[in-house]
């Protein structure tokens, strides 16, 4: 009894600080505490007890209790337990005392919590705009309950560009992206550069962000969500969509079916197998070996295929709803894939054995980038990241999900912490995968793919998930709410976390490096900024000037508020 | 004496119109390989062709800083190459040799860099000023090879003049040719460099700093650019041939000249294989790659003087 051991703990150390807590089953804790006491607390637990920062969320929740609410979700690996540290907030002027300075990790979602729910972080260090274009009118916080979801301001200025620190003397300034070869989203690091040295740098991303968490809390159904919740990726999106699902029937007290969760893994291995081999193939072509670039697409394709034949899509299946799946594997394709998973393993033997002897990639990515044991504790840095950095965790097996507790595999660590040992981690997974799909095609069980769900779900109940997504941990928030939907669903994708330790691993190293560095992360920039670009069909020859440009894009319809 | 003129004169031209003829074949062909070791079917071999054509037939946008040294650099890019192209000899004859000696020729060369550092920083962009600066450090750090190769056969003829040089002079020693060998390797360890073939396509490095001195260059111009980097190949290969294995290249008409160009063709392959197996290096570990051929380069040259 883990979860009952640990908050004994917290009884024994902060007594009446501690409003209630729930204990809905051994791998889950929800604590309410009072707010004075969330420094306190979340110190206690991110530095004594040594938990991993997940990440932290703030809800709207005066339709219901009157109060906002603030949830710092932390992660003990080694107990198989997440816990949830809960502030109740008055609603006249929400403040909470920031955790960032302790728990640096936290700096982001704080932002983010001020920018979307209002919630002030008092003592953060850095409060700059994070998720708001920077002409968003202040006090107009787009996650609260009573601003509709195609709500533009009063006094929107959508022409007020961002305001850039100033980068430190002697340096000089080189913009990447938002738009750069190497990234295939927008997202802008601004460099500070001395020479061909990196010295520092600013982030600016969330420029599309497409505000998903609030359309599926005010028009969209439960089992809506997953179909919306997939599209939050194009690489990963299948996690995100059994990711939230799973957060759902974690709340509602749901057990999907056996098959179905087989079904879920054996897609969710698929998907991280062409991930990473998609991966291997950017990282060599970043580095500038194409030849390896194309020969892993080429092993890549075949799982894609596959994807195709069990779904449909060659991404984005639509496998999940509320209780399980809407794919069956048949015995036609199970034997498919099978044949598919043994070429690919002999190809890629191939391919790991040429890379691993490759003294030319090893120059270019050993030393490259290094975020070690105490930055991915501070930064809460996971996935193939944290494991390149021997901080062995993975949530397939620290939080068991789907049929993960029914297959063995091995989490594949690496000491060194550089772009290389990522490669390393990133090569042998693939391995791992094919044994799992393999395993769970042996010990699938016969049985319906869904849940037969007659009742509602009961409203106001909280759900955690934790998915590794190829890229790392991918967790979703959930509290049940009424008319069929989630009154907040929050998602933490992988990549933003890992992307706020990209500034310390590019410091200080060369521009070179720059691009390797940012992609070992395999940042996934949509997942972070939840966004996505629209092309504009463009009609007649003309030469647009930067400011032509910037006006059109300026002035193109928006939905009346 | 005039007939002797015009002769050299119409060799020299023609060599630059084999150069532009055969210049796109031998990316073609770089393009076609470099697609089958990748699994790939690969362009068309003539697509370089017409990938000219279709950017000389494009509007010319005139989007960096200094629009006049950017056009300037273009023209003086192909220029360069070609200039050189008259003075080497290619198969049949030696043209233009009297036009010219060894030191000319390194100047030459030399010059077609200097026409990407005026193309980059016309630019303006922060991409192609990093470019350039990387452009620099390797030139600085190359051109001496190239030069130590030319002046090792100088040394052993005791003549500057091109048709003697340039003729395997680097193996012309009085004992067995250490210094000829030794630069043989040197040039072979860095031409991937002299034809900004990957691993050091350093400068241009398209997922680091998107073509870095090309970064403002479009239509015709960044035709006359291409145009400028797939003679290069041609012509840098054309010279190594000569240097370094001049033989055969003395046989009757067409043989001869066959077997030139199939020498060259053959390095182009080489070239291929080696850019399509590396990652690109780093500039700090390019620099360091040459400077080690570099002092290799002056142990030949102390050798060559001491006549071995």
């Amino acid at each position: 009894m883990i979860a009952r051991e640990r908050f004994e703990q917290f009884k024994q150390k902060f007594g009446p600080l501690i409003e209630r807590a729930d204990l809905p089953s051994d791998r889950r804790l929800f604590v309410f505490i009072a707010p004075s006491s969330v420094k306190s607390v979340c110190e206690y637990i991110f530095r004594q007890l040594d938990a991993r920062y997940v990440v932290s969320i703030g809800a709207d929740d005066r339709p219901y209790s009157g109060k906002f609410l603030v949830a710092h979700n932390f992660a003990f690996d080694k107990d198989h337990l997440l816990c949830s540290v809960l502030c109740q907030l008055p609603p006249d002027n929400p403040k909470i005392d920031s955790i960032s300075e302790l728990v640096p990790a936290a700096s982001w979602a704080e932002r983010e919590m001020r920018d979307l729910i209002g919630i002030e972080p008092v003592g953060h260090r850095y409060l700059k705009r994070l998720v708001l274009p920077d002409g968003w009118p202040e006090g107009s916080h787009p996650l609260r309950k009573d601003v509709p979801w195609n709500q533009v301001p009063e006094g929107f200025d959508d022409t007020r560009e961002f305001k850039f620190d100033e980068p430190p003397e002697g340096c000089m300034v080189v913009p990447f992206g938002p738009f750069h070869p190497t990234l295939d989203e927008p997202a802008h690091f601004r460099l500070y550069v001395e020479g061909e040295m990196v010295r520092g740098c600013e982030y600016r991303g969330f420029m599309v962000h497409r505000g998903i968490e609030k359309l599926a809390e005010s028009v969209m159904s439960y089992n809506d969500i997953p179909m919306l919740a997939e599209r939050i990726c194009g690489i990963c999106g299948c996690v995100h969509n059994v990711a939230y699902v799973q957060a759902v029937e974690e709340a509602a007290a749901l057990k999907p079916t056996p098959r179905a969760e087989y079904i879920r893994t054996i897609m969710l291995e698929l998907e991280r197998l062409h991930s990473h081999l998609l991966w291997v193939g950017l990282a060599c072509h970043i580095v500038g070996f194409d030849t390896l670039f194309m020969q892993s697409f080429r092993i890549r394709e075949p799982i894609m295929w596959m994807a195709e034949k069990i779904s449909g899509n060659r991404k984005t299946y639509a496998l999940c709803v509320i209780g399980g799946v809407r794919w069956n594997i048949t015995p036609e394709i199970k034997a498919e894939l099978r044949q598919v998973l043994d070429k690919l393993e002999s190809e890629w033997h191939a391919v790991v054995k040429a890379v691993s002897q490759d003294k030319n990639i090893q120059k270019r990515t050993r030393g490259v980038g290094v975020a070690g044991a105490a930055q991915v504790k501070n930064s809460g840095l996971i996935g193939p990241v944290a494991r390149a950095a021997g901080v062995d965790i993975d949530c397939r097996r620290d939080h068991p999900y789907a049929a993960y507790d029914r297959v063995e595999f091995d989490v594949i660590t690496a000491p060194d912490g550089d772009v290389w040992s990522r490669v390393v981690v990133r090569m042998k997974e693939v391995f791992e995968s094919i044994r799992i799909i393999r395993q769970c095609l042996d010990k699938m069980e016969e049985g319906p793919l869904q849940l037969e769900i007659k009742d509602e779900l009961p409203p106001g109940r909280m759900g955690l998930s934790s998915v590794e997504a190829p890229r790392g941990e991918s967790h979703h928030f959930v509290i049940t709410g009424e008319n069929n939907r989630p009154r907040r669903w929050r998602v933490r994708a992988p990549t933003y976390q890992n992307l706020q330790g990209v500034p310390a691993m590019i410091k200080d190293q060369q521009i070179a490096d720059m691009t390797i560095s940012l992609g070992s992360i395999d940042p996934c920039f949509s997942c972070t900024d939840r966004l996505e670009t629209i092309d504009l069909r463009s009609g007649a020859v003309k030469v647009w000037s930067q400011d032509e440009l910037l006006k059109l894009t300026r002035t193109k319809e928006r939905p009346k508020p | 004496m005039n007939r002797s003129l015009i002769a050299a004169i119409a060799g020299g031209l023609l060599n630059v119109a084999l150069v532009l003829l055969l210049a796109p074949l031998a990316q073609g062909l770089l393009r076609k390989i470099t697609a089958r070791i990748q699994s790939r079917q690969g362009p068309p071999l003539l697509q370089p062709y017409f990938d000219l054509l279709k950017l000389l037939g494009k509007e010319d946008i005139e989007a960096g800083e200094v629009p006049g040294m950017q056009r300037f650099a273009a023209y003086l890019s192909l220029a360069a190459i070609l200039t050189v192209a008259c003075l080497v000899p290619m198969g049949f004859t030696d043209p233009m040799n009297a036009a010219g000696d060894v030191i000319l020729l390194i100047y030459l060369l030399t010059l077609c860099g200097i026409c990407t550092l005026l193309a980059g920083l016309a630019s303006g962009s922060t991409y192609s000023l990093l470019g350039i600066s990387r452009e620099m450090m390797s030139m600085i750090a190359l051109e001496p090879l190239l030069a130590v190769a030319l002046v090792v056969g100088a040394v052993h003829l005791g003549s500057l003049r091109l048709a003697a040089v340039l003729n395997g002079s680097v193996y012309a020693a009085d004992s067995f040719p250490w210094s000829g060998l030794i630069m043989l390797a040197v040039m072979l360890g860095s031409f991937q460099a002299f034809v900004q073939c990957s691993p050091f396509d350093i400068a241009e490095a398209e997922t680091e700093l998107m073509e870095g001195p090309l970064v403002e260059y479009s239509g015709p111009k960044l035709a006359l650019f291409k145009y400028a980097q797939m003679a290069r190949l041609v012509v840098y290969g054309a010279l190594f041939v000569t240097l370094f294995v001049p033989w055969g290249s003395r046989l009757l008409f067409p043989f001869g000249w066959l077997l030139f160009w199939a020498k060259v063709f053959v390095l182009v392959l080489l070239v291929t294989v080696v850019a399509a197996t590396h990652a690109r290096y780093r500039i700090d570990q390019a620099i360091r790659f040459f400077a080690g051929l570099l002092s290799v380069s002056f142990v030949a040259l102390i050798l060559a003087s001491y006549g071995h």
